[in-house]
């Protein structure tokens, strides 16, 4: 597998609020009326489904809606299908750390496939939990963006094929806490002020009085890896999608950013030369380090982060970084070190990475 | 030599019931055999109805459905319990009465889907209920050595499953 060509530095410079909304994602959960869902299913069956929303969704993205201007010039368009049981762990992994399928989809043997496109900025899993899974990912704040591509497919699809739906309880998922519209929209967002003045807590807590999920950087049960975020509506029925979508992007994570903000403006403030200490300790161990564990780098990254965004380092550029928060994981540094055999020769070439992207630039 | 029996006091069975009453005093021995004790209404140990043993053997033997289940997909409603996943989209009306209370809770409190609805939205139903009236047909034919019916049965459900294509048995 190729490095991650994902934080396009010409989007990501055009993408608001990029100092705290590290990307953005709108998922959609539907199911193939007429199966049982995927838990239920057999071996065949689940083999017919796979096939029968092979040939719906095709390769052809413009006739998904999915062609953006970009990369429709280039004539890179096709979506990539992956069989999952056909692919060795390590490619697995590396689909897993870049966000385009789930953990649990990643290590299931069962038939199961997942679409992407040639940006990384779609994917649909086939036999996730939900029969169908589809997202749209996008760098910054673009939610509205990633929603009305996500409403293009979903449109495109349901021509196409025939989702499982209720008067009631809407579009039926394996899960009944996704019922209703079957969507998900999440942010993830970079709080690390937030974290260092102890607010943390209260966002958590104020985010479950709105019916949101708080999670770590790989979504569900995921540890949160150096002050990222993913925050999630919990809701999906009784709530239309544009209200949910406005909710989000209208007053949820401009709150959040705000927020953010305003912490980094009381630790400069009042904190200067501690947090200028972290930052610069941050980046002098990522630039001279021999070894590193991902936990330290991730915490490490974090402070440098935090000090680009805050203008303290004004050579490093937040598109590399944010690459770097993938390209440094275990899965990822292995695919461009196969000599990397142990644990120690991993942290190794961690910190052989870091050095090298990191030593370009002067810290102060 | 066969060991000395007693009687049922109604008939010539032998009886499996032995019980001394008092009643205003004076003592009364009842022997019933094991049918005229069902009709006194006289649960005898060790004689459960036939259906409560056939569900206790259910729940002895592993992987074995316990308690209702879906009529649709056979998902049993005890592993909702534990895995918090249903087995088909007509599980949601199967177990609607306990579902409905965890959708809600789920969900703020909302009972109604109120987004959007898929251009199939309205046939959705029907079809599936067709689609699910064929494999009872496919089922039956199988078990008859039907295969050529079958077959054409079993195409009829695929295409209807690929195509959403309106339902109509063949």
């Amino acid at each position: 597998m190729t490095p991650p060509p994902m934080h396009d530095p010409a989007e990501l410079a055009s993408s608001p609020d990029v100092d705290v909304v590290m990307s953005c994602r709108v998922r959609l959960a539907r199911n193939v009326a007429g199966f049982p869902f995927v838990g239920r299913a057999t071996h065949p069956q689940r083999r017919e489904v796979l096939e029968s929303v092979r040939a719906a969704v095709g390769t052809d993205e413009a006739a998904l809606g999915l062609a953006g201007g970009r990369i429709a010039a280039e004539g890179q368009q096709g979506l990539a299908w992956l069989d999952m049981p056909a692919l060795p762990k390590r490619d697995r992994q590396i689909l897993f750390e870049r966000h385009l399928v789930s953990k649990q989809f990643a290590e299931g043997d069962s038939p199961r496939a997942v679409a992407i496109t040639r940006d990384e900025r779609f994917s649909l899993m086939v036999n996730e939990e939900d029969h169908v899974r589809l997202q749209v990912l996008r760098t910054g704040n673009a939610l509205r963006d990633a929603y009305e591509t996500a409403i293009r497919v979903d449109d495109a699809l349901a021509e196409r094929i025939d989702f499982a739906f209720h008067p009631r309880f809407g579009y039926l998922t394996a899960c009944p806490t996704n019922v209703g519209c079957g969507i998900r929209i999440s942010v993830m967002v970079h709080l690390r002020a937030l974290r260092a003045t102890n607010e943390i807590e209260k966002v958590k807590r104020a985010a479950k009085e709105l019916h949101l999920a708080v999670r770590g950087f790989h979504g569900e049960g995921s540890e949160s890896l150096g002050d990222w975020f993913q925050i999630s509506n919990q809701r999906t029925l009784g709530v239309s999608e544009p209200d949910l979508l406005e909710e989000f992007a209208g007053r949820i994570v401009p709150a959040v950013v705000a927020y953010e903000r305003e912490a980094r403006r009381i630790l400069m403030d009042r904190q200067r030369t501690l947090l200028e200490d972290r930052v610069y300790r941050g980046i002098a161990t990522l630039k001279s380090a021999r070894m590193l564990g991902l936990d330290e780098t991730m915490k490490l990254l974090s402070a440098v982060r935090l000090g680009a965004c805050l203008g303290m380092l004004p050579a490093v550029s937040l598109d590399r970084l944010n690459a770097l928060t993938i390209q440094l994981q275990p899965a990822h540094l292995r695919a461009a070190h196969p000599a990397v055999e142990t644990e120690d020769d991993e942290r190794t070439a961690r910190a052989r990475v870091c050095r090298a992207v990191l030593g370009e630039w002067p810290t102060a | 030599m066969a060991a000395p029996f007693r009687t049922c006091d109604h008939c010539s069975k032998p009886a499996v019931v032995h019980n001394t009453v008092i009643v205003n005093g004076t003592m009364n021995e009842l022997h019933l055999c094991e049918e005229h004790a069902a009709q006194a209404g006289i649960q005898m140990p060790g004689a459960a109805p036939i259906k409560e043993l056939l569900g206790q053997l259910a729940q002895a033997v592993p992987g074995r459905p316990r308690g209702p289940a879906c009529p649709e997909c056979g998902h049993p409603f005890a592993d909702f319990k534990t895995s918090g996943l249903l087995g088909c989209a007509a599980c949601y009306d199967a177990f609607a009465a306990t579902i409905g209370p965890v959708v809600e809770r789920a969900h703020g409190g909302a009972t109604q889907h109120v987004g959007r609805i898929p251009p199939s939205g309205a046939a959705t139903a029907e079809r599936t209920a067709a689609v699910q009236r064929l494999l009872k047909e496919l089922e039956a034919c199988v078990a008859a050595e039907q295969y050529e019916r079958a077959a054409r049965l079993r195409d009829r459900i695929r295409e209807m499953r690929a195509e959403g294509a309106p339902e109509a048995t063949p």
